[in-house]
């Protein structure tokens, strides 16, 4: 799981949750990967994220000097923000660990990459 | 522009739907969409229940690194699977084990398609293998589909697009009317026969 996916996961799907976000992230095992930077993309990829979600989660796995605290203006020309922004999206992946829900605590596994965001029944 | 069909290898994988005349037809129509969909610019695709991981990873020989791709499978052999497929073709693809789009906020999806399991049987069919929940439909083929049509809103962002696998069965002009209630538009771009099954795919935007 990269941090852009955490970026995107809630478990405002458990019942009697509110928000649900950002859940926060346990590592157990974590790799860094080398994806080919595409500063436009990342440009676009940008405005869609919640800027504080991603600060806390590369904060969580220990990454937290990979990025600036605050997003700037006018990101789209600056390569060297952009490619920051880059690493902790897109090459840092959590393969063995988990995720917790930030209102209940409950937790939800990372195998293989791979969380696991499957309820039990009288959890919906 | 032909797309290829992606490599893939399930000999590990028993547990998983291999490819089949359902998952051909939906390439085919990602192939007759290729233009509009390399204008629309999806930023996030995702893929819900995608067994082999065929299809999420056919999207990237036509995206390439140009969009991020997410798939959710509730078999977590078929994530396996997917992973595997999409390391075979050099593609990146963000796997969740999770039921539909459980767990993803809402409204981020720019492209989505679902080949759910349509299949007429017996409710009670979809929870005895898990095999069975790739193609066991229940009644009128509809029980995952209907769960699906419901959460549709929240899954697409605005501009979002969604191609949907159906059979005949299904009732073709009962899903186009809810869609139709929940806001969307609706057209069939290809429909085809094989033995014993009715096939089409719907385009489902807003």
């Amino acid at each position: 799981m990269k941090l852009l996916t955490h970026n995107m996961l809630s478990s405002k799907c458990l019942k009697n949750v509110n928000v649900g976000y950002p859940l926060s992230i346990k590592v157990e095992e974590m790799i860094t990967s080398v994806v080919d930077f595409n500063p436009e993309f990342i440009a676009r990829i940008i405005p869609k994220l919640e800027w504080n979600a991603l600060k806390q989660a590369v904060n969580e796995v220990g990454k937290d000097s990979c990025l600036p605290n605050n997003l700037i203006e006018n990101f789209e020309n600056d390569e060297d923000f952009l490619k920051k922004v880059h690493h902790v999206l897109l090459e840092i992946e959590i393969v063995n660990g988990c995720l917790v829900c930030p209102e209940t605590g409950r937790s939800f596994p990372i195998n293989n990459g791979i969380p696991n965001m499957l309820l039990n029944e009288d959890e919906v | 522009m032909k797309l290829a069909t992606p490599t893939y290898d399930l000999k590990n994988y028993s547990s998983v739907y291999e490819p089949r005349e359902d998952t051909f037809l939906l390439l085919d129509a990602l192939e007759l969409e290729n233009v509009y969909l390399k204008n629309l610019k999806p930023l996030f695709a995702l893929e819900i229940g995608s067994g082999s991981g065929v299809i999420i990873s056919s999207l990237s020989f036509i995206f390439e690194e140009k969009c991020l791709y997410f798939a959710t499978d509730i078999n977590p052999e078929a994530c396996l699977a997917t992973l595997n497929t999409a390391s075979l073709n050099k593609c990146n693809v963000e796997v969740l084990n999770t039921d539909l789009s459980s767990g993803f906020i809402n409204g981020i999806f720019d492209l989505l398609i679902f080949n759910p399991p349509y299949v007429i049987t017996e409710s009670e069919e979809y929870y005895t293998q898990a095999i069975n929940k790739s193609w066991a439909g229940g009644n009128q083929g509809r029980e995952v589909i209907d769960k699906f049509l419901r959460k549709l809103p929240e899954i697409l962002s605005k501009r979002g697009i969604c191609y949907l696998l159906l059979l005949k069965a299904n009732d073709l002009q009962d899903v186009s009317n809810v869609v139709g209630k929940l806001g969307f538009k609706s057209k069939i771009i290809l429909e085809r026969k094989i033995i014993g099954e009715y096939l089409f795919v719907m385009k489902i935007n807003r």
